[in-house]
């Protein structure tokens, strides 16, 4: 096993020293990130400007708060790219297809006429001279900068207002309407790289020498997505226009606005759905004649269930991240009743219940979500889970299976003489290839053989007793509940969270200077109670959070001559 | 708690007890062993709870013996519906150079006699208005093995209970005999109830949630063995879970139907797997044609086997008032809308017109013949018995049933799950 992380690489080097060393330095260093907390930040570090593609919810989301809900998508996105564990960093790496390209055409103009139809066209224009036989150039220009402004996340210059004035006017001449030449101003706007992707732009930095910033409009686009998971909203970009992300208190006011927002929770949603990688849910598919209960509904409710404990938890109740790994809160529906195999009144939608203390459900990693995903459609499998928890909850990277491994006794469940999962691995961990990592994978994994390949509970498997015991990095176990405790416990939970969070946050994996920085951060966690928004506004609030590294060759985003406070021109 | 016996330990016991090794040591050596078996052996049941289950049944249709092709049941042959009648008769020939088409039309317009009484009336709306019809075809032998349970107790006439009528007893497939089941013999001639025919499947309307039937067991100690068990059989108010290959799912959640009438409770009892149970009335929805029916059973009784995986298979038997079984089945005289109202005319007549041309029968012929078995419920004005011993196999899957008292109504989750089964 290769432990990836930087953060975990601490514990190979004498971990009980460092974060104290790294917490002095930073004091003499940084400044006061988060007053709250007493800790200091150490010196930012930053990294590149980056160019990130939009995540499919990132823009259903913005086209709901800039239009409303309501506004139809019908298109099919592009499966994202996940690196290092995360889709967010997939973002700034992935290309974009003709197929894709197709869709966000397909998407826009499906937008663009639900908009600009006769039915909802009065919400979006306020322009009482526009009517459908004449083309209004004031109007129109109105309606593209309010718009190109919301949809492009800073504010357009002249020459592209003028652009896409123009193509409305061009469709006015071929169409003979003005709503339907305006729609292709709209089309223009959200199909634009501006749009798509998220263009970071960078500043010189205020006192002339150490990391670059990002401008203003790349602050509040970063700081929207991270808290809301869309574009920013007109406050955000009125903020960024005044300056006012500039200065701490500006910048913390419209991070604790974004966080008191209803918009905040799919932010954390949407941060979790990627951590624990519920994109495989396209892919999983169940024997129906083993798992008769499994079906699309039971998939969806199954990742549902999980996200709402995380945002009960989490949000609701402002508790203890770790707690989610112990938690027998139950979110239910009557499809999930059957898999988990207790009654469900509530006839439809949801409702909010508890596992018993004796049910074997205690955690996130008990729910179907965990225990369906990771194994094989067939069977249950120590293997995948006990990977899964390593990599997902702990940041520990298992690497892939040498070449050429029999896997035939482990895939051969119906071998009297081998009835358990654990009986099989045991055996074929007689194969030093195979020995080293299954050491560490099979632990957590077999401790969880007491769901079966779909998650209901089981005692038996081939008519012989399942044995959950194991031990976890030196914690021992001896069923369900003490894996749970011991991911509780684990050391690296918190840290692992951390890591993830400001990966996902910045969509770039971490560099090794920081180090301190991440420290800074697992302190700040573990001083607000493993607090969760209070660990996204310790980074939101971060001079990290928006440094850019000095230039290494690569070409940098900035975009001369756009300027915030008075206007933009290029 | 609910326990999966062990014969293996009284076995044991037993055999220590027999070889003379009984001593002292092999009594504490008994009694650890009794220590472990209560702490480990048994099982808990996850159907089980509380001393509660609950289950859905999953399988449900008439229990009738092999086809007439293979019993010799029909010595005359199917029963036939009205166009068969009238083209049996002069009138009804085919005549030379008369197309498919005319020889049609000239069948369903003669068909219309037989299928109207002689004041006019039409028979499936008043099936008394008509005399008994021979072309409805009846079952009078009674060797053939039959599925079912005894329902009057008695295998004489002299034992069988007062309000039965007279009637010949099968012997059951397992060489039990008494088997009640006079239903067969109204229906056992007709192509409709032949194990290929449409009429003993239920799975349409079943499976699609038109209706269902709940169970639920208290008071259960032991699935093998318990003098004592609470049975409660209600109407299902939600669909039927299905997995993606459309079978019942087992652990489903399902309210029972909150309407009184609906709702049966019993007395039962365990024995070697098998659950007995006193007799009750119960009362099924039925749905034909989006009219909604109602499918009593008088003295209903259960003899089900039940599995450790909470699995119940069996029969559910009872007499079925005939009045009743005429309009589940044939005539459709009741049927309601979804608000209750009374369906339009046209849609009942039309329905059970249809149904005896497509189904092979007539309607006065088996309301007459329904009359004629009925075996059950005798009128003791008239001596006319007025309901008729019909059996159903049934399977039952586990599941969590809600049952909804108007006390637990505004009382939230907690009420109804301290309710679930």
């Amino acid at each position: 096993m290769r432990f990836k992380s930087i953060a975990s690489g601490f514990t190979r080097f004498g971990w009980g020293l460092l974060p104290a060393s790294c917490l002095l330095l930073s004091v003499g260093l940084g400044g006061c990130g988060d007053n709250q907390s007493g800790l200091s930040e150490p010196a930012p570090v930053g990294g590149p400007a980056l160019m990130r593609r939009l995540t499919e919810s990132q823009y259903r989301a913005t086209i709901n708060d800039v239009f409303g809900p309501g506004i139809s998508i019908p298109a099919r996105f592009e499966r994202g790219l996940r690196v290092e564990g995360l889709l967010a960093i997939g973002t700034s790496e992935s290309g974009m297809s003709a197929f894709s390209v197709e869709q966000y055409d397909a998407a826009a103009l499906s937008i663009a006429d639900t908009v600009l139809g006769a039915e909802h066209r009065d919400r979006f224009l306020n322009c009482a001279t526009a009517s459908e036989g004449a083309f209004d150039a004031q109007c129109t220009t109105q309606f593209v900068q309010q718009y190109g402004m919301q949809l492009w996340r800073r504010p357009l210059t002249d020459p592209e207002v003028s652009s896409l004035v123009n193509a409305a006017h061009q469709g006015f001449i071929q169409l003979g309407d003005y709503y339907e030449g305006l729609k292709y101003a709209l089309v223009g706007l959200l199909v634009a790289p501006d749009f798509l992707l998220r263009i970071e732009r960078t500043q010189a930095p205020p006192e002339g020498s150490g990391p670059g910033q990002l401008d203003a409009f790349s602050r509040a686009a970063r700081l929207s997505f991270f808290l809301t998971n869309a574009s920013p909203d007109k406050e955000l970009l009125r903020a960024a226009a005044a300056g006012e992300l500039d200065t701490p208190e500006g910048l913390a006011s419209q991070v604790d606005r974004l966080i008191a927002s209803s918009r905040f929770t799919r932010a954390v949603r949407a941060f979790f759905e990627d951590m624990l990688q519920f994109d495989l849910f396209a892919d999983l598919a169940k024997d129906p004649v083993i798992y008769p209960a499994f079906n699309s509904t039971l998939a969806a409710d199954a990742q549902e269930q999980t996200l709402r404990t995380i945002t009960d938890l989490l949000i609701e109740q402002n508790g203890d991240y770790r707690d989610l790994f112990t938690t027998r809160n139950a979110h239910l529906t009557r499809a999930l009743g059957i898999a988990y195999r207790v009654p469900v009144p509530t006839r439809k939608g949801w409702e909010v219940s508890e596992f018993s203390a004796d049910s074997n459900r205690a955690g996130i990693q008990t729910h179907i979500a965990f225990l369906a995903l990771h194994s094989h459609p067939g069977r249950s499998s120590p293997s995948l889970r006990g990977k899964a928890i390593r990599e997902v909850f702990l940041c520990q990277e298992v690497p892939p299976p040498p070449p050429e491994v029999n896997f035939s006794v482990v895939q051969d469940p119906s071998d009297a003489n081998l009835p358990t999962a654990r009986d099989r691995l045991e055996l074929h961990r007689t194969e030093p290839s195979c020995a080293g990592c299954h050491r560490i994978m099979d632990p957590p994994g077999l401790a969880l053989e007491n769901f079966d390949g779909l998650g209901t509970f089981r005692t038996v498997e081939n008519g012989a007793a399942i044995d959950a015991s194991g031990s976890l990095d030196g914690i021992d176990f001896t069923n369900t509940n003490g894996l749970a405790q011991a991911l509780h416990d684990h050391r690296e939970t918190p840290r692992c969270l951390v890591e993830k969070m400001y990966r996902f946050a910045v969509g770039r994996d971490t560099v090794w200077d920081e180090r301190p920085y991440m420290d800074y951060l697992t302190e700040t966690f573990a001083v607000h109670s493993y607090s969760v928004p209070q660990l996204m506004r310790a980074i939101a609030l971060s001079k990290n959070f928006f440094a850019i590294a000095p230039p290494t060759g690569e070409t940098s985003h900035n975009l001369a001559g756009l300027s915030p406070a008075n206007g933009a021109t290029r | 708690m609910p326990i999966v016996r062990d014969d293996n330990l009284a076995g044991a016991a037993q055999w220590m007890a027999a070889s003379g090794q009984y001593n002292r040591a092999a009594r504490i050596s008994l009694a650890l062993l009794l220590l472990f078996y209560t702490s480990f052996t048994y099982a808990q049941l996850p159907f089980v709870q509380n001393g509660k289950a609950g289950f859905v049944i999953s399988q449900f249709r008439y229990a009738l013996p092999q086809d007439a092709a293979e019993t010799g049941a029909c010595p005359q042959g199917m029963s036939l519906n009205v166009q068969d009648i009238f083209a049996q008769t002069a009138a009804g020939k085919r005549l030379p150079q008369e197309s498919d088409n005319e020889y049609s039309a000239r069948l369903r317009s003669g068909g219309e006699l037989f299928a109207t009484a002689a004041d006019g009336q039409n028979l499936c709306m008043n099936p008394e208005a008509g005399e008994p019809d021979p072309h409805f075809r009846t079952v009078d032998l009674s060797t053939m093995p039959m599925p079912g349970i005894d329902l009057d107790g008695g295998h004489s006439a002299e034992d069988r209970a007062e309000n039965t009528c007279e009637h010949v007893a099968f012997t059951g497939t397992d060489g039990e005999t008494g088997i009640d089941n006079q239903f067969y013999r109204v229906v056992g001639c007709s192509a409709s109830f032949q194990s290929t025919g449409p009429s003993n499947g239920f799975d349409t309307e079943m499976l699609t949630g038109s209706w269902g039937i709940l169970m639920t067991l208290s008071g259960l100690d032991d699935i093998v063995d318990d003098d004592s068990v609470e049975v409660s059989i209600y109407a299902n108010s939600d669909p039927i879970q299905l997995s993606p290959g459309r079978k019942p799912l087992a652990y489903a959640t399902y309210l029972a139907d909150p309407d009184p009438e609906f709702s049966a409770t019993t007395q039962g009892r365990i024995k070697d797997g098998i659950l007995t149970t006193d007799p009750t009335d119960v009362l099924f929805h039925h749905v034909v044609n989006s009219m909604y029916l109602r499918r009593p059973l008088r003295a209903a009784r259960l003899q089900l086997a039940v599995s450790e995986d909470g699995r119940l298979e069996g029969y559910l038997a009872g007499y079925a008032p005939v009045e009743a079984m005429y309009n589940v089945l044939y005539g459709y005289r009741d049927g309601k809308t979804s608000t209750g109202e009374l369906a339009p005319l046209r849609l009942r007549s039309g329905s059970a017109n249809g149904a005896a041309q497509v189904l092979g029968h007539t309607c006065n012929g088996a309301y007459h013949a329904l009359y004629r078995y009925a075996d059950g419920h005798r009128d003791p004005e008239t001596g006319r018995c007025t309901s008729i011993s019909t059996q159903y196999r049934i399977e039952a899957l586990p599941a969590f049933v809600i049952e909804r008292n108007e006390n637990d109504i505004g009382q939230g989750i907690s009420a109804e799950r301290s309710n679930a089964l």
